[in-house]
């Protein structure tokens, strides 16, 4: 009885590692600004970070930006909108497993500071 | 329900439980905020585009990376932007880090010779035809972009040793490398 039990703890403990990547939200936010502009200071901000961008196309509205620390970071930017809105949609992955959006938080901030610059 | 000597056994375990819980939860942190160059990218990754114009530029980027042995990935004349690759085989990476000392048969060879003739006399003797194969795979990747009266250059390094795996990953925005690549650009793109 108690060995089960003890199994069956270790087995839940265990589950913490061993849990299938779960599918986090993308960390999203309405801009005032063209599409267009919009992922260029995505691309921008990512590349004054250090991060080097591997493929953009402002038609499809998406950007995808690589770091090169271990074990490897990815930032995904799918921009939609038209005129003067847009709406930004972030992921990011450690590893290939999937971030929480709030560490896309900083750089949200930092496109909107350098938008502002543009203006 | 759990008897009471199920429970007395348990709480006796309850600090190799809890050790154990702290072990694991290693497993589960992530940074809560992305990551960032460190040191930043230097100041010469960034000038200003003058007069001429983003398209101009691009064209001239696409030729000095070329001239440079990059490989251009993709390129974006909306946004500006280049991307590029250029990979270089290391000759005999391997051997730095599978020392001679820790298959424990050479004893202290490895330790002082570094890379001297010391151990390259022993891998000839030994393990010759293995260092060959040892190469490993330098992959650089740049990505460029011009607009908004700005050029912008990223660059990151990565090493793959002769096993696949990822051995060295680095940002690598560095001063010298910008420098070489803007004087190549404001040349024409000819080297």
């Amino acid at each position: 009885m108690s060995r089960w039990l003890a199994v069956s703890l270790l087995a839940l403990l265990l589950a913490g590692c061993a849990t299938s990547p779960a599918r986090e939200p993308p960390r999203e936010l309405d801009f005032a600004y063209a599409p267009e502009a919009t992922l260029r200071a995505s691309a921008q901000v990512l590349m004054a970070n250090g991060y080097v961008v591997r493929h953009a196309d402002a038609e499809l509205g998406r950007l995808e930006a690589v770091f090169s620390r271990w074990p490897g970071y990815r930032v995904r930017v799918e921009v939609s909108g038209e005129g003067e809105r847009s709406r930004v949609s972030l992921t990011a992955s450690r590893g290939g497993r999937p971030l929480p959006p709030q560490t896309l938080d900083r750089l949200l901030v930092e496109m909107q500071e350098q938008l502002g610059m543009w203006r | 329900m759990l008897r009471p000597q199920v429970w007395k056994k348990l709480r006796a375990r309850a600090p190799v439980i809890g050790l154990a819980a702290l072990l694991l939860a290693g497993c589960q942190t992530v940074p809560s905020t992305l990551p960032v160059a460190e040191p930043r990218p230097a100041a010469a990754c960034s000038w200003p585009l003058g007069e001429q114009a983003p398209r101009a530029l691009l064209g001239d980027a696409v030729a000095a990376l070329e001239a440079e042995g990059f490989l251009i990935r993709h390129t974006d004349l909306a946004l500006g932007l280049v991307s590029a690759e250029r990979t270089r085989i290391l000759p005999g990476y391997g051997d730095r880090y599978d020392r001679w000392d820790r298959r424990g048969v050479f004893g202290g060879i490895g330790i002082g010779g570094g890379r001297g003739g010391v151990s390259s006399g022993v891998m000839i003797g030994f393990g010759g035809v293995g260092s060959l194969t040892r190469d490993a795979t330098q992959l650089e990747r740049v990505s460029l972009l011009a607009g908004e009266g700005e050029v912008r250059v990223s660059r990151d390094i990565q090493v793959i040793d002769w096993r696949g795996e990822l051995v060295e990953a680095r940002s690598a925005s560095t001063t010298e490398f910008c420098q070489r690549l803007r004087g190549a650009i404001e040349a024409g793109g000819r080297p």
